[in-house]
């Protein structure tokens, strides 16, 4: 009798010491059990953007679910809120601030667009919040957030983090790819000029394309409110160039293959971040086949956490995930990582935001984009899939580049 | 250089049939409709909502896009404007009412994905899309260097043709005269016994017809539908146009829709892309200066 007192004493004991402390592992001394780990997404689910922010915030309340689901982080609920930047960079801000000084967000995620993360990365790091960027890809994104062509301003940002793959890795990679498969001599260069996204894209592979022999004729700017590119598009052709290089995103990049096919041209397309979603394959149908792009991810990727993501996200949505769910699926469970190592207070929000910050450099997790880690930048060093366009709204896979150049 | 000339002349026809809703809504009513460019885009939007979601033939399709917009023409009518009338509320309450309108339409069809309330409207959210290939009937010619596409050429002799009829109509027939009336001086056309709000009524049918009608073809010959195409590609334009032409002038707006492509054209080839917007409206601050009265309209007088 004794004995099973004894050992009922010991059960009770360890049921009390369990609820009252995280799991070893963690390293954690404060309680996470019945707390809120707050998060804001800031997505562009209207507006140019509109293409990519839903993808995301899918994958977001995917992961969202299926955390809670198996009791939070150490106990702690994740609650995130989307909220639309409208595809605008001043909303973007204005959400940033509302989120980190009103609703008092743990850390946030986004926006969608470069040309927003200009306004929003700024902010977050002035007031010293974890922002992680999931689809933003130009220049100077990260690590120095502050650097605009005025202040020149490459200081490090601390607080800036991004699982979304940089153009300045995708577009070189796509390049050297078509390269050394078709060896094209001349190449026109269409660019909206007046998006940070576009622009950056273009001066990246003006960057890039001599390295690989290809003379770029020409390199045509226009607005991205021009509403017919057909000019555009009869100015490029003319010149019979062996690729032509997209780096626009949304409408965009359909509308110019459209046209160029119309216009009996048969070279090569090759693109962007922009061109990494189901919705632009789609409308670029059979005009859009074989636009090559490097992505972040592909569907069908072998990676072990991928698989259960596919499946995951397809019981839930009835159709395909794409690059911008997965990395939305891949962020919240960077967050949740790097806030199960943290030992949060919940008490004291600056502090928690410093101690999140802190364990993000060193997350390390098995996500649908692969092994991820960041790189002292606070960028993503992974795999990059080189994917074309099926003409039915999907893609096919090209190549895999397990060691990106850039 | 030929294909650029045609394209102009594409573009311009489109800037055109826009604009005569708005200039046909200015003459009579005195106010700017600027709930015109979301009828632009729902015109497209609905008809290709009814050709890839609910199997309609594009002609069928196009009709009932093109009345769908009429209707929406009564909506402007009975919930934007007539209550302002009636209150003889200053014609800024009326612009300010149909830039309402035109939001709440633009974010009902931004709303629409599988499983929302306005999914039987449309379900692709704030994404653009184009008819699939095979869809709409769109043979493409290949004659001396030019690339002559089904769905651009028709939008000309149809921009014609319809600004013909409906300067005949506003000329020559019992309705025109009426809608002349009323442009003129409503107190006294409904003095002379005219159903002047029945006449305002047809105005903006007729307006968003057209207006809807623009977005159809805008949408089949650049294969770019989405809730902004109104907003980004011809509300601004559409207005320039107006100005160039003549504040309420039907012949004014076909000319100056197919000036400002003309103008965008030669600022492309002259200086590039980017210059399109700026030079375009370079001229209509010229005209503005030295012709306020626009191309065909009648010289501002202020009524004492």
């Amino acid at each position: 009798m004794k004995g099973v007192r004894l050992v009922s004493f010991l059960a009770a004991a360890i049921v009390v010491a369990s609820c009252g402390s995280p799991p070893t592992s963690s390293g954690n001394t404060n309680t996470y059990s019945g707390k809120v780990i707050k998060l804001g997404a800031i997505l562009s689910i209207t507006g140019a953007g509109g293409v990519y922010g839903p993808q995301s915030r899918d994958g977001m309340n995917l992961a969202v679910k299926q955390i809670n689901a198996a009791g939070g982080v150490l106990g702690a609920t994740i609650t995130l809120t989307i909220n639309d930047d409208a595809s605008l960079k001043a909303t973007a801000a204005q959400l940033t601030q509302t989120l980190i000084q009103s609703e008092q967000d743990l850390a946030l995620l986004g926006p969608t667009l470069s040309n927003s993360a200009v306004g929003a990365h700024p902010l977050a790091e002035s007031l010293k919040t974890p922002i992680l960027a999931v689809s933003t890809t130009g220049i100077h994104i990260v690590p120095d957030c502050n650097w605009s062509a005025a202040t020149q301003d490459s200081t490090p940002c601390k607080y800036v983090f991004r699982d979304s793959l940089g153009e300045q890795t995708a577009i070189p990679n796509n390049i050297q790819s078509y390269a050394n498969d078709a060896h094209p001599a001349t190449g026109v260069l269409l660019v909206a000029s007046d998006d940070k996204f576009s622009s950056d894209g273009g001066q990246i592979v003006q960057d890039t394309v001599g390295k690989y022999g290809i003379n770029l004729l020409k390199v045509i700017k226009f607005s991205k409110a021009q509403p017919d590119l057909s000019g555009e598009v009869t100015q490029a052709v003319q010149l019979k160039p062996d690729v032509i290089f997209i780096t626009s995103l949304g409408g965009i990049p359909a509308k110019i293959m459209t046209e160029a096919r119309k216009q009996n041209w048969t070279g090569q397309f090759l693109g962007g971040n922009g061109f990494n979603t189901a919705t632009v394959s789609a409308q670029a149908g059979a005009a859009g086949m074989g636009a090559r792009s490097a992505s972040a991810w592909y569907l069908g990727n072998t990676f072990p956490s991928n698989a259960e993501f596919v499946s995951a996200y397809r019981t839930e949505y009835n159709k395909d995930p794409d690059q911008f769910a997965a990395q939305g699926y891949a962020a919240i469970n960077i967050l949740a990582d790097a806030a199960k190592r943290a030992n949060l207070t919940f008490t004291d929000l600056a502090g928690d935001r410093d101690k999140l910050r802190a364990t993000m450099e060193t997350v390390n997790i098995q996500t649908p984009l692969g092994p991820f880690q960041f790189t002292p930048q606070h960028d993503v060093k992974q795999t990059v899939w080189v994917i074309a366009m099926d003409g039915k709204g999907g893609f096919t896979l090209v190549h895999k580049i397990t060691t990106p150049t850039a | 250089m030929g294909q650029q000339l045609l394209d102009a002349i594409f573009i311009g026809s489109i800037y055109a049939l826009f604009a005569v809703g708005y200039t046909l809504v200015f003459g009579i009513l005195d106010i700017l409709n600027l709930a015109h460019s979301a009828v632009f885009m729902f015109g497209a939007a609905i008809t290709y909502s009814l050709v890839v979601n609910h199997g309609q033939s594009f002609w069928v399709a196009c009709v009932l896009g093109v009345a769908a917009c009429g209707v929406m023409g009564l909506v402007i009518e009975y919930i934007c404007l007539r209550p302002l009338r009636r209150r003889r509320a200053p014609p800024i309450a009326a612009l300010i009412s149909t830039i309402g309108l035109a939001l709440i339409i633009v974010a009902a069809i931004e709303q629409g994905r599988p499983g929302t309330f306005f999914a039987w409207l449309w379900v692709d959210g704030a994404n653009s899309v184009a008819f699939p290939t095979g869809a709409v009937p769109n043979p493409t010619w290949h004659v001396a260097g030019l690339t002559l596409e089904a769905s651009r050429i028709a939008i000309i002799p149809i921009t014609i043709v319809l600004m013909v009829v409906l300067g005949y109509v506003m000329r020559f027939t019992q309705v025109g005269r009426g809608l002349r009336a009323v442009a003129e001086n409503p107190r006294a056309a409904r003095l002379m016994g005219l159903d002047v709000d029945r006449m305002i009524t047809l105005t903006l049918v007729i307006s968003s017809a057209l207006g809807g009608l623009a977005g159809i073809l805008f949408g089949v010959a650049l294969g770019d539908i989405s809730p902004y195409i109104g907003r980004d590609n011809v509300e601004v334009r559409g207005l320039a146009v107006i100005v160039l032409g003549g504040m309420g002038s039907i012949p004014g707006a076909v000319a100056g829709g197919y000036l400002l492509g003309l103008i965008e054209l030669i600022a492309f080839l002259a200086l590039g892309s980017n210059a399109r917007l700026g030079v375009a409206f370079a001229a209509l601050f010229l005209m503005l200066v030295l012709r306020p009265q626009g191309l065909f309209g009648a010289q501002l007088r202020e009524k004492v």
